[in-house]
């Protein structure tokens, strides 16, 4: 574009941006944003921090595709035009290469190639060990358990999400962007036989730079400072949280809270969230999903019932994954009383854990050795233990015990446990190590659970289609809900009429799964929260504390209590506020609007009100609540603020290029100087013509 | 203002003024009277006044170098040692760095 | 490193620009203002071409991509004819205000020639033109990236620069040769200064083929420059008077 275009288009270019519409031709011509991108971002703890960052301004690299790790040579000694950006396959993306690149300076970012199924050989970013720090044993209970002793529950787990990268590390979806990113290395950054690439290079440059630094306690000591004396409050970290969710089969008054005198109340847990190294993508197949959704069936199948002897609450914990944020929380608050019940109501508890990936028939019930030593509690899970195992005859499965030394796996109990010695059990499909392979990455999806389809299908079919997994879920979900009653005193001659909905179990996983967008969670939420829907599933990354609740737990919110809840007759207003409607309450139940099925040969649905006791409650963990930012009881996570995450490649031109243009421009800027110097002290004589003698100027 | 212009006395004047000024804790001001009357002070042909002025511009001087050298030796230290301080740092910054411990 | 592409254009851009504004405009007020009163002209002339090209945008269909080209085109020659139609309005209210400008001028003494004049405002009317081609493409030049992922020349910059150069300069030479036109009322000169304005501004849609238009343009401002300097009084005699006086000064010493 030539100079008299170009002054056309920067007119409009300046118009245009008052009216904040960003384009820029020049721009457009140099770089290729990438749109498909995830970061990873820093967090921090009482004591660290981790994750990614980049400089301020971005890190910028020539790029290098690794495809086998010998490559990984050439960026860290060869390559002649350090640093480099890495584009690596997900195979690459391991301790080994990232522990490399950690330490050399060559290396200004990575980006991962991320495919849609993970390797055979399984890949696990967390820790060998979750939440280690936080579970129940420690020097002073089990010390012979603590630290996973015994047991160690993550065998695959790299630790990679718990490093702290001095430089940024994003993921690439494999699509047509990485072509693009592959297309410009292979035009311009591949040696041809030998010698050094040339000059214009491909480069990357990716910024995510983050705020926060160094530790939880600095970073919120700065949000302090920034807001009581900054003149511009920057705020530097979150605190990670979002809400539980909880529901009960008999009603629990909301505004009393406390000790409840005649409450015994079995709970049944299980998680909500996960994560993966990246920020804000955590597909927790396996890892989470599998077990809410056999807890929500259960729930459903309970539904059907009369009320038990025993009350049963069921709750879904958030931010379990970063040291049980969730569960702390609650226990906390049944412990300052300030929830429905408190820790003397518990009669039992029972927790689903990680149940999609049976290997063979059984199914094992995990319990803690350490306050089994205690007849009562050891006498009380073993009747546990014992109504679950009647319950498995005539099924696929059956439940078996681990060795009575083994602790307990990662999870919610654990807190309880930590407060108070509760008879209690943790479902699971492993025996000791974890069943599965991908445990808090990326490829714990769809894909690895075989929640798959026939690819004839229309979306709407696939909705309805009972996959084997959801059989088997199913299955759990009957004997699990026939356990809870028998557990819960229940009527035994009203056993058999409990079982749980393939249907609905396989349309929870289509929902939490494949997408949100389908016609029975549309049915299932009320109007004003569709958009949350969408065609991809949610992700279960619990979040930070100033972000709206988290689309799992406002999923998992209203589905609880359409499947517990009853229809009321009610119109929009009176479900609203249902004060003063004969015989509602708003102490005892929450009321939903629903927007209803949408019937054949209609396009809108009739929307009615769901009364179900069902509740959000925050997981805020504690220690945030009393300012203790160092704490070594409670989850101290942060997320960091950042401005600006962009990925975009380029050409860079060679360091001749440049220095030839400045050396051009220096020449011309000397000459013209020097011309026009001379020129104007001989002006008189020049431009002095004999013809005109009044425009003699110069 | 132009120093030309301006009699001795009031040249005089204007010097002392800008050295006591400098005792607010003002060293800009003594910069300023270093700067402004340095010519007056040790490069014009001798006057009454000169020997004054000279007095207050060499004080103004030594006050500057004294400044100078505290704010620096304290700016190199609070810069070396900040992140090492962690929250005493933290409340003694006035803006605090995003992303740098 | 792309700080060294950033000053390298900006000296080639605006290099002689600044000399020639620090040697001969800087030191008489009247100067600067004839300047910037020139360059505020030629910014009427882009405000009104760019308010009837935005109007033909909106109206005209956006998929059509060979009538938005001939938009462009379009746009751009009536930019070109608005902007010879400004400077023949400024040289009509210089030439009314030249005695109130005297008058203001703090020397008596000096007042300004029609040829100053036209050189003066010729120079703000480049300047001008040169900051609103360049400037983006500055903004830009500081990198990280250069152009070239879709196939466009590595010598961008340098060649934008280079033509912005060629800008700032006709615009002064036609400043001159335009304003001695008027003066003599010989109007064939004025409509060759508005063909050769067409011509360059039509060479740079040659670009990216930098060899088909950057050549031209300079063969134009070499031509433009000798042609300024006669129609200001330069004369081959003076130029001999000169380096012969400077050969004698040279002797002599």
């Amino acid at each position: 574009m030539g100079p008299e275009c170009a002054k056309l288009s920067i007119f409009f270019i300046v118009s245009w941006l008052c009216n904040g519409v960003r384009s820029n031709s020049v721009e457009q011509k140099i770089y290729v944003l990438l749109n498909n991108t995830v970061p990873c971002v820093r967090l921090l703890n009482a004591t660290h921090q981790i994750g990614c960052q980049s400089s301020i301004s971005g890190d910028t690299g020539v790029i290098h595709v690794l495809e086998v790790e010998s490559d990984l040579d050439w960026v860290l000694s060869s390559g002649p035009n350090p640093p480099y950006m890495v584009v690596m396959e997900a195979h690459l993306f391991n301790r080994t290469t990232m522990t490399r690149m950690k330490g050399s300076l060559r290396v200004a970012g990575v980006a991962v190639v991320i495919p849609k199924v993970g390797p055979p050989q399984g890949f696990s970013p967390h820790n060998s060990c979750p939440n280690e720090g936080s579970g129940v044993y420690s020097s002073s209970y089990g010390p012979e358990l603590a630290g996973c002793n015994t047991t160690v529950w993550n065998p695959l787990g790299n630790g990679l999400s718990y490093e702290d990268f001095s430089f940024p590390i994003f993921s690439l979806r494999e699509d047509n962007e990485t072509e693009v990113i592959r297309k410009c290395f292979r035009e311009h950054n591949v040696a041809v036989n030998g010698s050094t690439p040339q000059y214009p290079l491909c480069a990357m440059q990716l910024f995510s730079h983050m705020h926060a630094v160094t530790n939880t306690a600095t970073c919120m000591r700065r949000n302090d400072i920034q807001t009581s004396f900054g003149i511009r409050p920057e705020m530097v970290c979150d605190a990670l949280s979002d809400y539980n969710v909880w529901g009960s089969v008999v009603p629990l008054n909301n505004t009393a809270k406390g000790h409840q005198e005649i409450q015994s109340v079995v709970i049944a847990a299980a998680q909500l969230d996960g994560r993966s190294f990246f920020w804000d993508v955590a597909p927790a197949g396996e890892g989470s999903i599998t077990g809410f959704v056999t807890l929500l069936a259960a729930a459903h199948a309970l539904s059907t019932v009369p009320e038990p002897e025993r009350n049963i609450l069921y709750t879904f914990f958030q931010g379990e994954t970063f040291d049980y944020i969730g569960s702390s929380r609650m226990v906390y608050d049944m412990e300052k009383g300030t929830f429905v019940i408190d820790l003397e109501n518990i009669h039992s508890l029972l927790e689903i854990g990680q149940v999609g990936l049976r290997s063979g028939s059984r199914l094992w019930l995990h319990s803690d050795p350490v306050s089994r030593r205690n007849s009562t509690v050891d006498s009380e899970v073993g009747k546990f233990v014992k109504n679950l195992k009647t319950e498995a005859d005539g099924f696929s499965f059956s439940f078996a015990e681990p060795d009575i030394t083994q602790p307990l796996p990662p999870s919610s109990f654990q807190r309880f446990l930590r407060a108070r010695p509760i008879p209690g059990l943790v479902l699971t499909d492993h025996q000791s190590a974890f069943n599965n392979r991908y445990y808090e990455s990326l490829y714990d999806n769809a894909e690895y659970l075989n929640v798959t389809y026939p690819p004839s299908l229309t979306a709407e079919e696939q909705l309805e289609h009972v996959t084997e997994t959801a059989m088997a879920l199913a299955e759990v979900a009957t004997v699990v809900a026939r356990a809870l009653y028998r557990q819960a005193d229940g009527d035994v001659a009203q056993l058999s009429n409990i079982s749980a909905d393939p249907k609905i179990v396989t349309q929870m996983l289509y929902g939490f799964l494949v997408q949100t967008n389908n016609s029975w969670f549309r049915a299932l939420l009320s109007p004003e929260v569709q958009n949350i829907l969408g065609p991809h599933p949610p992700q279960y990354y619990v979040g930070v504390s100033n972000s709206p609740v988290n689309t799992p737990t406002r999923l998992v919110q209203y589905i609880l209590a359409n499947l517990i809840g009853t229809p009321r007759n009610l119109t929009q207003e009176q479900c609203q506020n249902p004060e003063g409607v004969e015989g509602e309450s708003k102490e005892l139940y929450s009321y939903y609007w629903v927007q209803g099925p949408v019937p054949p040969n209609s396009t809108q649905g009739e929307a009615y009100c769901v009364r179900a006791s069902v509740r959000l409650t925050k997981a805020y963990s504690p220690a945030f609540e009393l300012q203790d930012y160092s704490s070594q009881n409670y989850s101290t996570w942060t997320e960091s603020r950042w401005k600006l995450i962009r990925a975009r490649i380029f050409l860079v031109a060679s360091r001749e290029l440049e220095l030839m243009t400045l050396g051009v421009g220096v020449a011309v800027l000397l000459t013209s100087l020097l011309v026009t110097y001379f020129v104007s002290t001989k002006a008189d004589l020049l431009f002095s013509s004999s013809r005109e003698p009044a425009s003699a100027a110069y | 203002m132009n120093l030309e212009r301006v009699p001795n006395d009031e040249k005089l004047n204007l010097c002392r003024k800008y050295y006591l000024g400098g005792f607010a804790f003002l060293p800009f001001l003594w910069l300023v009277n270093v700067v402004w009357f340095f010519r007056e002070a040790f490069v014009k042909p001798t006057y009454t006044e000169q020997l004054q002025i000279k007095a207050y511009v060499k004080r103004s001087a030594l006050g500057l170098l004294l400044w100078v050298a505290v704010l620096t030796t304290w700016i190199t230290i609070f810069q070396h040692f900040r992140a090492q301080w962690g929250e005493v740092a933290d409340y003694l910054s006035f803006t605090i760095p995003l992303g740098i411990p | 490193m792309t700080v060294a592409v950033f000053f390298g254009c900006a000296f080639i851009a605006f290099g002689p620009a600044f000399s020639l504004f620090i040697f001969t405009i800087v030191k008489d007020p009247l100067r600067v203002i004839i300047l910037i009163a020139g360059a505020f002209f030629w910014l009427l002339s882009l405000l009104l071409s760019s308010l009837v090209w935005f109007i033909a945008m909106k109206a005209s269909n956006n998929e059509d991509v060979r009538l938005q080209r001939g938009l462009l085109i379009f746009g751009v020659m009536f930019s070109v004819i608005l902007q010879e139609v400004f400077r023949f309005a400024y040289y009509r209210l210089l030439r009314k205000a030249n005695e109130g400008l005297a008058a203001i001028s703090e020397d008596d003494h000096s007042t300004i020639s029609v040829g100053q004049m036209a050189y003066v405002a010729g120079l703000g009317f480049g300047i001008m033109s040169g900051a609103f081609s360049m400037i983006n493409i500055l903004a830009d030049s500081l990198g990280p990236g250069t152009v070239g992922l879709f196939g466009d020349s590595q010598y961008y910059f340098i060649t934008s620069a280079c033509m912005t150069l060629a800008m700032t300069l006709l615009h002064t030479f036609w400043g001159v040769v335009f304003f001695d036109g008027c003066e003599r009322k010989r109007w064939w000169v004025i409509a060759v200064v508005v063909c050769l304005h067409l011509v360059v501004s039509g060479l740079s849609f040659l670009n990216p083929f930098y060899v088909g238009s950057l050549p031209p343009v300079y063969v134009i401002t070499a031509l433009m420059a000798v042609w300024a300097f006669f129609s200001s009084g330069g004369s081959l005699q003076n130029l001999t008077h000169i380096w012969t006086c400077r050969r004698n000064n040279m002797d002599s010493s």
